[in-house]
C-alpha cells in the first residue's frame, strides 16, 4: 500500500503541493519573530484546583486560622504540609511530591486571574479568552498560526477521557477553519474516530485505495483548475498515514519498562494520567503542535471541584502528581524540554475561607489561582507575581487570563496582537482587546 | 493589606450607615446591589411589572404592590422578599442575597430610601449627540435599491435573460471569457442537489436528457421547487443563518423539544413560497399580527422561536438575560439587515453608522419581550412557554409539572447521595436504602410520566412589560447610563416606538421590512446568490457595513434586489431567475487563462464547482443506499421533560441516529453534533452565513473507515443484488445512481477486474465464498461513495 500511494503521490507531488500551497490550512507556517518553542504540552486540572493547598503558601492563613472575616466567614488553614523544594526554594505543598522535584524546571505564577466564578464561564475564559462568548481555544488559534509539522497527524489533540464543563467548545475551532479544531482522543478501542482499518483486511483496503485513487485521477484529468479535488486527493493519502501512523503512536509496547515506571504506569494500561503524559510525549515526538491533556479525575463529578472537602485534593494529585512529573524529566532527558512548552493550569483557584468555622471545602475562586510553566523561553526556578496573605486577591503583578495567553502565544512566537482572524466583519484575537506578555516569567 | 482586604470582603454590614452620605450610601452600596441582584429582570423587562431602577418605580411597585415604603422596612415588600420572610416572593430566586446586603437595602429604606439624581441618570450628551456623518449616508448599502436597465452586450445570447445582460457586460470588462454550456447530466445533478440537496435518481436524469424541448430545463426547475425535498434544502440554508439549534446554550445545554416546530415552520415557509418579507414579520412578530384562522394564528406564535432560540448563557440564564437580548440583536442585525449591530453595545460603531444609542433603542425592544425558559440548573423546570390553547401552560402544564419535579429533585438527590456513597465521601445511610427509595420513587413518578398532560406549547416569545433600556456602560448590565426610547436603528430611518404600551416588536417587524429599507431585499438575493453560485455578490453575505466587502457586481445585485421585492418577496421566483440564467448553467471548468485574472470566480466566468456540504453527503448516502426515510423529521426522543435535572457537572448530552435526513438530526449548542461536525455543519451557537470547506484527513478516515460509510455500502451491495441479475449491471446502475451518468466502457472493464481480484482477496481473508461477491461488490461502492466525483458537484 505504501509503495502504491507513493506511486500515486509520484505522479502529483509537485501538483499536490503546488496546488495546495496557500490553501492548505495546515501548511507549516513561519512565526513572528524567532522563538524556542514550537509546541505546547498543556496539562489542565477541571474543577479548580486550590490554590492555597498547592503551589502559594500562606503561613498567615495557617496562623490565623479560624479567624472571622468581616465577610462572616472563617478562615481556614490548609491541612498540607509545605516544603522550599529544589535550588531554587520554591513552596510546594505535600500533594505535589513529584512534581515539587522538578520545582528548578518551574515558573510557578501565583498572581492567576480569571472573570467568572462558575466553571463553565471560567474553563472558557482559560481556554477560549471569553466567559461569556464561544471562541476559538488557544489550541486552535496555535495551530492556525503555525500550521503542523506533521501531516499524519492533528496539528491540535486532545487527551481527554473525559470531557470538562462546557464540553468540546473547549477545544472547538469556532470561527476558524475546521481543521483547526482539536481532535478529541479517548483512551481505548480507538482514539482518533476511524482510524482502525474495517475492510476486511489488508490487501483490501489496498485495492480500495488503489482503486480510488484511480477514479480521482481520472476526475481530476479533465479538472484541471480546481486545488480542492487535489486537496481531497491528498487527504486520503494523508488519512491513510494516519492510520498507519496513529496506532503506532499510542501503542507503548515499545517503551522501556523504566519510561513505564517514571510515569507511574503499568504496563499494557491506558488508563489515568500516566497515559495521557506519556502519549503526549510520543504525540510531542512526531511533530503534533498542541497538546491537551484534560484531567477530569474519574468523572466530572469527581473532579477537583472540591466543595465538600479538601481532603478530595489528595487522592487526584497523586493520579496525576508522579506522571506530569515523569513527562517533565522524560522530556528534559531527550532535550525536548528545550523546544517544548509545558503549562499547567486550572480553571481558578477556591476559597481560603469557609462559612463554617470547621468547614472542609472550599468554594469556586477566580480572584487568584495558581498555575505553572516548563520548558522552552521560560524563567525557570522562579515564582512570579503574589496573592494576599491569605490568597484571596492578588496582591502583586497580576495575570490575566489573558496575559497568560498572550506570553504563551509570544513563547511561540506569535504576536498575539497580529495572530487575527476576520469574522463578522471584525479581526478577532484569542486576547480579545486585552493581553499583555508577561515579561517576568520569559528566560 | 488588611485594609484592603476588607474593602475586598465588605459587604460587611456598615450598621453605621446612617451617618455616611445618604448618596453615597446608596451609590456605593444599594446601587449595585441592586444592580447585581435584581436588573437581570426588574428594569426593562420588569418581571412582575416591577422595575427597581428608580424611586419611582419602587414606590409605585409591580402587581404586588409598591416595593418600597420610604422609612418603614417592615412594611416594605422589597425586604421580605430579599431577607427570604414573605412566603410567596422569595429575591433574588436563585439564592439570597447576603445578610450584610439585606441589612444594607434595610438600612436604606429605613432613612427614607434615598435615590440621588446622579450622573448615572441625567442625559449623557455626547452619546445623544451622535451625529450620522453625509459621507456614512452615502455608503453604498445604504442607498435605495436602483433599478438599472440592463447593459446591452456583444452576443445576443447573454441578452435574453437581464440576470446574464449584467454578467456578461462584467465578464467583457475584465477580460473574462465564459466557460461552455454544462452537460444535462451535469446540470440535472447540479441542480437537483442545489435545490432539493439529493442527486437525481437515473430515471431523473434520462427523463431529463430525454426531453429534447426547449422547456425541459425550466420544467426540470419548477419540478425541483415544488418537491418537498426543497424545503428541508433550503429551510436549513435559513437555520445556519438564525444559528437553530435544539438545545438553549446554557451551561447545562438544556434541551428545547418545542424547538422542531419552528424549524417545521421553516421548511414549510420555503416549500409554500412565503412572501419573504411575511416570513419575517412572522419571526419577529408573528404574536402580534392579525391571523385569519387559529391554526394561522399557531403557525405566527411558532414563527417566532426565532427570537426565542436565542442562546442563553451560563449557570444561572436568568442573570444573563442581557447577553440573550445581545444575542438577539446581533442575530437580526446580521440575518435580516446584513449589519453588526451588536458591535454598537459596549460604544458607538467603530464603522458603521450604528451609536451606542441605538443598540438600547433596539435593546428596550427585546427586553420589553417575554422570552420563554428552557429550565436551567439553577431551576429545572421550563417556563413562559406559549401554549396554543390560552392558558393552558399556567393551568394545566406548570402544575403538572410541579408535581412531577417534586419526584424528580427528591429522587436526583438522592442519586447524589448514592454517587457520595460510592465515593465513600458520606458514610450516612446504607446504600441498600437509598436505592430502595430510588427505586420506589421512580415508581412513584412513572404514572405521572406516562399521563403527561397533552398540551400543545410552542418555544416562542410573548410581549413582556413595555419599558425603555438604558444604556449599559461598555456593556456592563451594572454599570447604566442613559435611558433610551425604544426604537430603530436612525440610518435606516428607524424613529422612536409610536405605541408606548408594546414592546415595538410589531413597529420594527414592520420597519425592517418596509420597501424604504434596502438591506432585507439586498441580503436576502444575495444569499439566494450564495447559495446557487457558491458565493455571494457581496462576499460577505451577513455583513453588508463598511467591514464587507463591496458588491463585485453592484448593478445586479439592485436588478435582483427589485426583481426581488416586485415579485412579492417570492424566493422561488428568484431561484427560478438565477437558475434559469446561462450563468448557473455553465461548466465547470473554462479557460484557463481566466484563471490569472479571477481565480476565485468573483465574476461567474464558470459555475463554482462545491464540495458536497455535510448533509448533502449523508443524505445522498442514504439515498444511494435507498435507506433515506423521506417524510417530516418530527420530534427528538428527548428524555422525558419531568425527569430533567441537567447540570454543568452533568448536562445534556445526546446523539440520535435517524435514517431520517440530515436537517432533521438533534443539534446542540455546546456539543457539536459528530459527524456535522467533523463536515463545517453549521455551529449552532453563531450565525453561519458561509460554510467553510475544508478537506481534512479526518474527514477522509470518515469515508475510508466509519461504520456509517460501511452499511450504506453493504446494504447498497445487498439491494443491487437482489435486484440485478449479474455484475455488469449491478456496477452500471451503482454508476447511474452514484453519478447521474453512465459508467464508460473502460470503467466497467476496470470494475469487473476489480470485482474478481477482489473476491480473491475476501477469500484470502477467510470471508466465505458465498459472501465474497457481496463484500467485494460493497468494497467497490465504497470507493464510488469516497470518490470526488461524487462528492464534489460540478
Amino acid at each position: 500500500m505504501l509503495r502504491s500511494l507513493a506511486g500515486a503521490s509520484l505522479l502529483m507531488p509537485g501538483m499536490v503541493s503546488s496546488l495546495l500551497g496557500a490553501d492548505d490550512p495546515m501548511a507549516p507556517k513561519q512565526p513572528h519573530f524567532p522563538a524556542k518553542a514550537r509546541r505546547v504540552i498543556f496539562l489542565y486540572m477541571t474543577g479548580g484546583v486550590s490554590q492555597v493547598d498547592s503551589f502559594d503558601p500562606k503561613p498567615k492563613l495557617t496562623a490565623d486560622h479560624g479567624q472571622k472575616l468581616p465577610n462572616k466567614k472563617f478562615l481556614v488553614r490548609s491541612p498540607f504540609e509545605w516544603k522550599p523544594r529544589g535550588q531554587s526554594g520554591t513552596q510546594i505543598s505535600e500533594l505535589f511530591p513529584h512534581v515539587a522535584g522538578c520545582a528548578d524546571d518551574l515558573c510557578v505564577i501565583r498572581s492567576m486571574k480569571n472573570d467568572d466564578n462558575d466553571h463553565f464561564g471560567a474553563t472558557m475564559g482559560i481556554h477560549a479568552g471569553s466567559v461569556m462568548f464561544s471562541r476559538p481555544s488557544i489550541g486552535s488559534w496555535v495551530s492556525y498560526g503555525l500550521g503542523s509539522m506533521n501531516q499524519n497527524l492533528p496539528s491540535f489533540i486532545v487527551l481527554a477521557p473525559y470531557l470538562p464543563y462546557a464540553g468540546g467548545q473547549v477545544f472547538g475551532s469556532d470561527f476558524l477553519p475546521g481543521a483547526h479544531q482539536g481532535t478529541r482522543i479517548v483512551p481505548g478501542g480507538e482514539p482518533i474516530p476511524n482510524m482502525t482499518r474495517r475492510s476486511e483486511s489488508a490487501a483490501v483496503q489496498r485495492g480500495e485505495l488503489d482503486l480510488l485513487a484511480e477514479f480521482n485521477r481520472r476526475h481530476l484529468a479533465g479538472r484541471p483548475s480546481d486545488p480542492s479535488l487535489a486537496a481531497r486527493m491528498k487527504s486520503l493519502e494523508t488519512a491513510f498515514g494516519m492510520q498507519q501512523e496513529a496506532p503506532e503512536v499510542f501503542d507503548l509496547s515499545k517503551e522501556s519498562d523504566a519510561t513505564h515506571k517514571l510515569y507511574g504506569l503499568e504496563r499494557g494500561s491506558t488508563q489515568g494520567f500516566g497515559w495521557q503524559c506519556l502519549v503526549a510525549r510520543r504525540l510531542a515526538e512526531r511533530g503534533v503542535r498542541f497538546i491537551e491533556l484534560i484531567d477530569s479525575g474519574s468523572d466530572l463529578n469527581k473532579n477537583w471541584d472540591a466543595h465538600f472537602d479538601i481532603q478530595t485534593h489528595v487522592p487526584l494529585a497523586r493520579n496525576v502528581d508522579q506522571p506530569i512529573a515523569g513527562l517533565l524529566k522524560d522530556l528534559k532527558s531527550r532535550g525536548m524540554l528545550e523546544d517544548t512548552l509545558v503549562v499547567w493550569t486550572t480553571e481558578f483557584g477556591r476559597t481560603p475561607f469557609h462559612e463554617k468555622a470547621d468547614g472542609k471545602g472550599r468554594e469556586h475562586h477566580s480572584k487568584v489561582f495558581s498555575s505553572w510553566l516548563a520548558g522552552a523561553g521560560v524563567k525557570t526556578g522562579i515564582t512570579y507575581g503574589e496573592s494576599d496573605e491569605y490568597g484571596i486577591d492578588v496582591a502583586k503583578d497580576m495575570v490575566h487570563f489573558h496575559d497568560f495567553h498572550a506570553t504563551l502565544l509570544h513563547l511561540l512566537g506569535i504576536d498575539h496582537k497580529r495572530l487575527t482572524y476576520r469574522y463578522a466583519g471584525r479581526d478577532f484575537r484569542l486576547t480579545d482587546v486585552a493581553g499583555q506578555v508577561v515579561n517576568g516569567v520569559l528566560a | 493589606m488588611h485594609v484592603r482586604l476588607i474593602g475586598l470582603l465588605a459587604g460587611a454590614a456598615m450598621l453605621h450607615a446612617q451617618k455616611a452620605d445618604p448618596a453615597e450610601f446608596f451609590e456605593s452600596k444599594v446601587r449595585p446591589l441592586l444592580a447585581n441582584h435584581c436588573y437581570a429582570c426588574h428594569t426593562g423587562a420588569a418581571s412582575g411589572g416591577l422595575r427597581l431602577d428608580s424611586r419611582e418605580a419602587l414606590l409605585k411597585g409591580g402587581k404586588s404592590g409598591p416595593a418600597v415604603v420610604p422609612g418603614k422596612p417592615e412594611e416594605s415588600l422589597l425586604i421580605a422578599a430579599t431577607a427570604y420572610t414573605q412566603d410567596r416572593i422569595k429575591m433574588p430566586p436563585s439564592e439570597k442575597m447576603e445578610d450584610t446586603e439585606i441589612a444594607d437595602l434595610t438600612s436604606w429604606v429605613r432613612t427614607g430610601a434615598v435615590w440621588p439624581e446622579t450622573s448615572a441618570n441625567a442625559p449623557a450628551a455626547a452619546a445623544a449627540g451622535y451625529q450620522i456623518t453625509p459621507q456614512q449616508r452615502a455608503f453604498w448599502a445604504f442607498q435605495p435599491i436602483r433599478n438599472p436597465a440592463p447593459p446591452k452586450v456583444r452576443l445576443p445570447r447573454w441578452q435574453a435573460n437581464p440576470i446574464d445582460a449584467f454578467v456578461f457586460a462584467k465578464l467583457d470588462e475584465k477580460k473574462l471569457t465564459p466557460a461552455a454550456p454544462a452537460s444535462k447530466q451535469t446540470l440535472i445533478r447540479r441542480a437537483t442537489l442545489d435545490l432539493t440537496g439529493l442527486p437525481p435518481t437515473p430515471q431523473e436524469v434520462d427523463a431529463f436528457v430525454a426531453d429534447k424541448s426547449a422547456t425541459a430545463y425550466a420544467k426540470l426547475v419548477d419540478r425541483l421547487l415544488a418537491s418537498p425535498r426543497y424545503g428541508e434544502r433550503w429551510g436549513r440554508h435559513w437555520l445556519d443563518v438564525v444559528r437553530y439549534s435544539d438545545t438553549a446554550g446554557d451551561a447545562s445545554d438544556y434541551p428545547i423539544p418545542q424547538a422542531v416546530l419552528y424549524r417545521d415552520y421553516v421548511i414549510n415557509s420555503f416549500n409554500h413560497d412565503k412572501p419573504y418579507d411575511q416570513f419575517l414579520r412572522e419571526q419577529l412578530a408573528g404574536d402580534l399580527l392579525p391571523a385569519a384562522s387559529e391554526p394561522e394564528k399557531w403557525e405566527h406564535t411558532v414563527a417566532t422561536g426565532y427570537l426565542a432560540g436565542a442562546r442563553r448563557f451560563n449557570v444561572n440564564p436568568l442573570e444573563n438575560m442581557h447577553l440573550t437580548v445581545d444575542d438577539t440583536i446581533d442575530n437580526f442585525g446580521k440575518t435580516v439587515l446584513g449589519l453588526s449591530i451588536a458591535c454598537a453595545r459596549c460604544h458607538d460603531h467603530k464603522f458603521d453608522p450604528i451609536p451606542n444609542r441605538d443598540y438600547y433603542a433596539l435593546y428596550g425592544v427585546f427586553q420589553s419581550t417575554r422570552y420563554p425558559f428552557p429550565g436551567s440548573e439553577k431551576n429545572h423546570k421550563p417556563n413562559n412557554l406559549v401554549p396554543r390553547v390560552q392558558n393552558e401552560f399556567d393551568t394545566v402544564l406548570k402544575p403538572y409539572l410541579d408535581d412531577v419535579y417534586k419526584l424528580s429533585s427528591r429522587i436526583s438527590k438522592l442519586e447524589g447521595e448514592k454517587r457520595a456513597f460510592v465515593e465513600g465521601v458520606v458514610p450516612g445511610r446504607k446504600l441498600a436504602d437509598i436505592l430502595s427509595e430510588i427505586v420506589a420513587l421512580t415508581k412513584e413518578r412513572q404514572p405521572l410520566l406516562d399521563q403527561a398532560p397533552n398540551v400543545q406549547i410552542a418555544y416562542a416569545v410573548a410581549e413582556g412589560a413595555a419599558g425603555n433600556a438604558r444604556i449599559q456602560k461598555r456593556g456592563d448590565q451594572k454599570d447604566l447610563g442613559d435611558e433610551v426610547p425604544r426604537g430603530f436603528l436612525q440610518i435606516l430611518n428607524g424613529g422612536p416606538v409610536k405605541d408606548n404600551k408594546t414592546s415595538g416588536r410589531l413597529e420594527l417587524a414592520n420597519w425592517a421590512t418596509d420597501t424604504a429599507n434596502p438591506m432585507p431585499a439586498r441580503v436576502m438575493v444575495n444569499r439566494i446568490w450564495q447559495y446557487h453560485f457558491g458565493r455571494g455578490l457581496v462576499n460577505t453575505p451577513s455583513d453588508f457595513g463598511k467591514r464587507g466587502t463591496l458588491p463585485s457586481n453592484p448593478e445586479l445585485l439592485d436588478y435582483l434586489a427589485t426583481q426581488f421585492t416586485q415579485k412579492g418577496w417570492s424566493v422561488k421566483t428568484m431561484h427560478r431567475q438565477m437558475m434559469l440564467s446561462q450563468a448557473y448553467q455553465l461548466a465547470s471548468e473554462g479557460d484557463a487563462a481566466n484563471l490569472n485574472i479571477d481565480a476565485a470566480n468573483e465574476f461567474q466566468w464558470k459555475f463554482s464547482r462545491q464540495r458536497m456540504d455535510a448533509e448533502q453527503m449523508r443524505d445522498s448516502l442514504l439515498q444511494v443506499s435507498g435507506e433515506l426515510e423521506l417524510g417530516p423529521g418530527g420530534a427528538h426522543p428527548f428524555p422525558h421533560m419531568g425527569t430533567w435535572q441537567f447540570m454543568q457537572h452533568g448536562p445534556f448530552s445526546a446523539v440520535y441516529e435517524t435514517n431520517r435526513r440530515s436537517v432533521y438530526l438533534m443539534t446542540q449548542r455546546i456539543e457539536r453534533h459528530p459527524y456535522l461536525g467533523m463536515f463545517d455543519g453549521a455551529d449552532a451557537a453563531l450565525s453561519t452565513a458561509v460554510r467553510s470547506q475544508t478537506i481534512t484527513p479526518i474527514q477522509a478516515l470518515f469515508s475510508m473507515n466509519s461504520e456509517f460509510v460501511f452499511a450504506r455500502a453493504k446494504v447498497w451491495a445487498g439491494r443491487l443484488i437482489a435486484e440485478l441479475p449479474d455484475d455488469r449491471k449491478q456496477i452500471a446502475a451503482a454508476y447511474r445512481t452514484a453519478y447521474g451518468r453512465a459508467a464508460a466502457p473502460d470503467e466497467l472493464g476496470v470494475a469487473m477486474q476489480y470485482l474478481a481480484k477482489t473476491r480473491k482477496t475476501l477469500e484470502a481473508a477467510n470471508v466465505p465464498q458465498a459472501d465474497a461477491a457481496a463484500h467485494a461488490l460493497a468494497s467497490y461502492l465504497r470507493v464510488v461513495m469516497a470518490s470526488n466525483e461524487f462528492l464534489f458537484v460540478d
